[in-house]
């Protein structure tokens, strides 16, 4: 009995170093932002912050994979746009809710793997693969639509982005954190994410220990695709109407929220948790200034700011 | 040739941290002569070449240079005195021209500016070229070159700030046939202009073709000198390995005739392989695979493993001819492979022990739902270490804080797991203490016991003839001979892989 304590104490630590400095930076924001504004610490505020951060959260699980894999996915944006008019397309012409989501996730797909067989089979750098893609994505979008949003989608649709679970919580958040959870069994507690933190620590040893290194990572860029086709989904939802125009800078945001979390661009490196964090961390800048009515041109300049300040405190908090 | 000594060293003594890396040296080189360094690895060879270009400085002794006293104080002392060292790693930049590389940091003409005059650049060039006979243009890109004209540019680039004497260590790593020609040519052609050379190979054959003396080294001390017209093989084998060494043996040398054929190769050669291979080696057989650096040893291992495509004859398993198309293939057959380095190949470092030693069987330690438990996996890794006696042994430790020799074992304990048939080891015991290395044949022994088949790649011969039943050698990417332990000594297998009788 005494023995079990020790040990869950023991691995209560453990998370506690590993994460710790993060949520010290989140609580710390959430302390500043209560201080300065009467609208932050307020319940529906705080769950309002769990849904705006949804959207980056669901892509992030995506890119943690493709990151851990040693890789890179630029395409996010324009992918998560590029479902959302699917889906939008897709329900005003057939009329039905659900053949709309699967062509979003259909196409979600399809990016996943068109991106993860350009890097591994051939043998294109992932930075410059979906430095392409993003474009070419985007400009899809844009064609598509003629620029113009599509509206006027089926009201029930809008569950998605704009309901609530309970009359309380949104049901984006439910979506998101139910993704959260799934990741995180995947990539702790299954040899899936094991391998994939393999391939990006040492590629050659995962080769030699008879891993499929290519079918692996053709793997985390189809989850990526796919992240982003929910991502999209919530959007659109969120609006009733597909912008083609929408999640424009989002692999920045989400990318964000991966580096704070601790994991390594290099690969190898990184948690679910700690992207958890890192995203609602990135949501909680976003809200608290979008509070202090502080300018967009301002709000980026302050986001970088703490980012880099986030990530040195975080680094120090590691060499110690 | 004259009788001038262009450079002597007298008593050259280095030690690092207590341990004698030099132990006395006498060297004598004579001016327009070429001269080869020979010895085994750790003879004292590359820090001899290093104090040439100060790279480090002796602990005693003297240096004279064309008859002056002298202290090399860093390499661009070294360069500035007129030594220079080809080394086998280009310090050319790819994306220049021949005569921008030749002259880069030394351009003949600047103006105010600070431009350089191009056409003097190209003519300067074009003259040095001609001198020597080089048949290169000023006006090529240096990446365009094959590895034998880079490696004559980076001569001549030595050349251009005046050298006279050069260092060229192992000059011919990875050139083939004609280029070995025409840097030999070249060599030929530097000699008339009085040019000195100190020549350092593993390859007696090259040796004999372009030098006129040799030193040999051993143990820190130059054990003998030659003139190469009157000098034999055998008198450079035994002044290089000194004396016939005795090896006490780890299991009594089996004859495996009649035994089952495990593995066969016929005509079996990959992508990265210069020419095929056969052999067979059959069950409870341990069968080593030596050669100098550079043999393809490691080669050969990875593509039995299947980690390089297979581009011609047969590779058979029980008899039946298998196809590899990567690594995970061979895992259906019972084969592992333990890469020679472990720390890039074998290991991932920033992982546990444990991590490490369940990567290639994760399904072993995963339920029905395909969730991993980690007591499974304690249990599994600290079976396997035990077995492999690690030390410290906590498998929760870091592989990259372990000794080298733990390592070692943790790759092995890795693939032991698997309870593997064939087992393919590339230096298993490099660069670890004598303690793990015990282990390891340990480990091997037992397995041959137990009817599984080991394949050793390894340069140690004494450690081949130690523990193995049969001996190949290689020599250039072939193999040249075949042993039977009992009739084999270092000094015939190492005549044989030095490449005294594979003239191709």
């Amino acid at each position: 009995m005494n023995n079990q304590t020790r040990t869950l104490g023991r691995k209560f630590m453990r998370f506690l170093r590993g994460e710790l400095g993060l949520l010290l930076i989140l609580l710390l924001l959430c302390v500043v932002f209560a201080y300065v504004s009467p609208y932050f610490m307020v319940e529906r505020n705080l769950l309002n912050i769990t849904r705006q951060v949804s959207i980056v959260l669901t892509v992030a699980m995506g890119m943690l994979c493709v990151i851990l894999s040693g890789e890179i996915d630029l395409s996010v944006g324009s992918t998560a746009a590029l479902c959302g008019v699917a889906a939008a397309w897709g329900m005003k012409t057939t009329g039905n809710i659900w053949l709309g989501i699967g062509l979003a996730l259909g196409l979600g797909l399809l990016v996943g793997i068109i991106n993860g067989t350009l890097v591994v089979y051939a043998r294109i750098p992932s930075f410059i693969v979906t430095l392409a893609t993003m474009g070419i994505l985007r400009g899809v979008c844009m064609v598509w639509t003629n620029g113009k949003p599509i509206s006027n989608l089926p009201e029930s649709f809008s569950v998605l982005g704009a309901g609530y679970v309970l009359n309380i919580i949104p049901v984006a958040t439910v979506v998101s954190l139910l993704l959260v959870a799934v990741f995180y069994v995947m990539l702790q507690r299954t040899k899936h994410g094991t391998y994939i933190k393999a391939i990006g620590a040492n590629r050659e040893a995962a080769t030699l220990s008879a891993i499929h290194v290519d079918r692996y990572k053709v793997l985390v860029f189809v989850a990526a695709g796919l992240m982003c086709a929910i991502g999209g989904l919530i959007t659109t939802s969120k609006l009733l109407s597909a912008q083609p125009t929408a999640n424009v800078g989002l692999e920045m945001d989400v990318l964000s929220g991966v580096i704070l979390g601790g994991a390594s661009l290099s690969g190898g490196i990184g948690t679910v948790v700690g992207t958890l964090l890192g995203s609602l961390t990135i949501g909680v800048i976003n809200n608290g200034l979008n509070l202090l009515n502080v300018s967009s041109y301002y709000q980026e300049i302050v986001k970088g700011i703490i980012i880099i300040f986030a990530v040195v405190i975080k680094r120090n908090k590691a060499t110690q | 040739m004259n009788e001038e000594l262009i450079l002597s060293l007298r008593g050259i003594e280095k030690s690092f941290g207590g341990v004698h890396a030099l132990n006395g040296v006498d060297f004598e080189l004579r001016r327009g002569e070429v001269h080869a360094l020979l010895g085994e690895n750790g003879a004292g060879k590359s820090t001899l070449i290093k104090i040439l270009t100060g790279v480090h400085r002796p602990d005693t002794g003297e240096i004279l240079l064309r008859g002056n006293p002298v202290t090399i104080a860093d390499p661009i002392d070294a360069r500035r005195r007129g030594i220079a060292a080809i080394y086998q790693e280009l310090s050319l930049i790819d994306t220049l021209t021949v005569a921008e590389n030749i002259f880069l940091g030394n351009e003949p003409v600047v103006t105010p500016l600070g431009v350089s005059r191009t056409r003097q650049l190209y003519a300067d060039s074009e003259a040095f070229l001609k001198r020597f006979g080089i048949a290169i243009s000023s006006h090529a890109v240096v990446g365009d070159l094959g590895l034998g004209q880079k490696r004559v540019i980076e001569i001549v680039k030595a050349l251009a700030i005046n050298a006279e004497i050069l260092l060229l260590d192992e000059p011919t790593t990875g050139m083939s046939r004609a280029e070995i020609d025409t840097l030999f040519g070249i060599m030929a052609s530097l000699k008339e202009k009085n040019v000195t050379m100190i020549y350092i190979s593993h390859y007696l054959d090259e040796v004999f073709r372009c030098c006129d003396r040799a030193t040999v080294f051993r143990d820190g001390r130059n054990v003998g000198r030659f003139q190469m017209a009157a000098a034999t093989v055998p008198e450079l084998v035994r002044a290089m390995i000194g004396h016939t060494v005795s090896g006490e043996r780890y299991r009594p040398a089996q004859t495996a005739d009649g035994a089952e054929t495990v593995i066969e190769a016929r005509w079996f050669q990959s992508a990265v392989m210069r020419h095929p291979v056969s052999f067979r080696v059959g069950r409870g057989e341990i069968v080593g695979f030596t050669g100098i650096v550079g043999a393809g040893k490691s080669e050969l291992a990875g593509s039995l493993f299947g980690a390089h495509r297979k581009t011609g004859g047969e590779l058979l398993l029980h008899g039946k001819p298998v196809r590899f198309r990567s690594p995970h293939d061979t895992r259906a057959y019972g084969m592992a492979y333990i890469p020679e380095d472990r720390k890039s190949q074998g290991l991932i470092l920033s992982d546990s022990v444990e991590d490490n030693i369940v990567l290639p069987h994760i399904e072993q330690i995963e339920n029905r739902l395909g969730l991993l438990i980690s007591r499974k996996k304690r249990a599994i890794a600290q079976r396997m270490g035990e077995r492999v006696r690690l030390q410290p042994p906590d498998v929760r430790m870091k592989a990259g804080n372990l000794s080298g020799g733990n390592q070692q074992k943790v790759v092995l304990g890795k693939w032991l797991t698997a309870e593997p048939d064939i087992i393919l080891l590339d230096e298993p015991t490099r660069g670890i203490d004598i303690g793990a290395k015990a282990e390891i044949y340990r480990l091997m022994t037992q397995m041959a016991d137990a009817g599984k088949t080991v394949l050793v790649f390894s340069s140690e011969m004494e450690e081949l003839l130690s523990i193995c039943d049969r001996i190949l050698i290689l020599c250039k990417g072939g193999i040249v001979g075949e042993k039977q332990v009992g009739d084999a000594t270092v000094e015939s297998l190492l005549t044989l892989a030095l490449g005294a009788d594979c003239d191709e």
